[in-house]
């Protein structure tokens, strides 16, 4: 039930967010440096979730030479492609190969 | 009426190369569903409830995670408070439009929708309407489908193929594509290198100190490059 509460709130807050200005505060304007915060929220949440997920529940971070060879190898192809696909299938061969191999 | 329809027609078509991307993101999502342990009903009821990807997989993971309901809520929450900015770009548009779709308009509004509409800003008032709304529903249809076929795949996979680390593979793609100048990319160090620091905090708050301290990070290195 707690599971089910949690995505009914994050929905409630999503869509929150996407009518803030459209429903409420169509004439306000965000004052700039709110405007410049929210610019780096993806980048920041995005890394720090990463780190996140590979964080098991004692506190350790199990990041190991197949997980670092992915990110760098899988973040060159997304740099070069800009193709979720084609980073996601090499990110996930290099590390299936480097870890079938150390 | 003709008009309409091929004004909605043209919002399915330009919605379907835009929605490939989110494919494997999709089927990330519905394999995460199955390895989280929340329920294949609920963890799927988001894509509904939600609508919006990201949030989505960072509440299911963290809750399979291990994590406190409050932390993989507001996790989810900072994730998505992105579409602030989208809701503040079209609020002109929409101040054109009629109460009801004021208020249904935003449930869509997911980032390719933005970027879809941000070229039809100019359009008539229910040229605009039938456009977003055919364009949205579109994504919407999609990512339900999609999400639930990742369900059906999640069993099918082996264990040891370890899967789930698809999610940060994604996440890493997602992050790159985004970093457009350097302060973004102190933002996003900052914030992985405290997560990093801060990871045997209970509850996985160590990723919300992360998140704040990174975004902190990032506003002075915008300061100092535009000096």
């Amino acid at each position: 039930m707690g599971e089910f509460l949690a995505i009914v709130v994050v929905g409630m807050g999503t869509y929150s967010s996407r009518a803030l200005f459209i429903v409420a505060l169509a004439r306000r304007r965000i004052p700039e440096p709110l405007l410049i915060a929210l610019q780096f929220v993806a980048p920041s949440v995005l890394a720090a979730l990463i780190v996140s997920l590979l964080t098991d529940g004692q506190g350790n971070v199990a990041i190991g030479v197949p997980e670092v060879s992915a990110f760098v190898l899988g973040g060159a192809v997304a740099v070069k492609t800009k193709n979720h696909i084609l980073t996601l299938v090499v990110g996930m061969g290099v590390y299936w190969l480097v870890r079938a191999l150390v | 009426m003709s008009v309409d329809r091929s004004v909605a027609r043209q919002g399915v078509i330009d919605a379907l190369p835009l929605f490939v991307p989110a494919i494997p993101f999709g089927l990330v999502l519905g394999l995460a569903i199955t390895e989280s342990g929340i329920g294949n009903l609920i963890g799927w009821s988001g894509s509904s409830l939600i609508f919006g990807g990201a949030a989505q997989l960072t509440v299911v993971s963290l809750l399979g995670g291990g994590a406190a309901v409050a932390a993989a809520v507001s996790a989810a929450l900072v994730v998505n408070s992105r579409h602030l900015m989208y809701s503040a770009a079209l609020a002109p548009t929409f101040q054109r439009q009629p109460t009801w779709f004021r208020w249904i308009g935003p449930y869509f509004l997911i980032d390719q929708l933005f970027a879809l509409t941000t070229v039809r800003l100019g359009d008539e008032p229910e040229e605009f309407r039938t456009y977003y709304l055919a364009a949205g529903f579109t994504f919407w249809t999609l990512w339900q489908m999609t999400t639930a076929l990742g369900l059906l795949i999640g069993p099918v996979v082996p264990e040891e193929w370890n899967l789930g680390f698809a999610v940060p593979i994604l996440f890493i793609g997602l992050l790159v594509l985004g970093i457009d100048r350097w302060p973004k990319v102190v933002a996003a160090l900052v914030g992985a290198g405290t997560a990093y620091l801060a990871a045997d905090l209970p509850n996985k708050a160590g990723l919300l100190v992360g998140a704040l301290v990174g975004i902190v990070a990032g506003t002075v290195a915008e300061r100092v490059r535009d000096g």
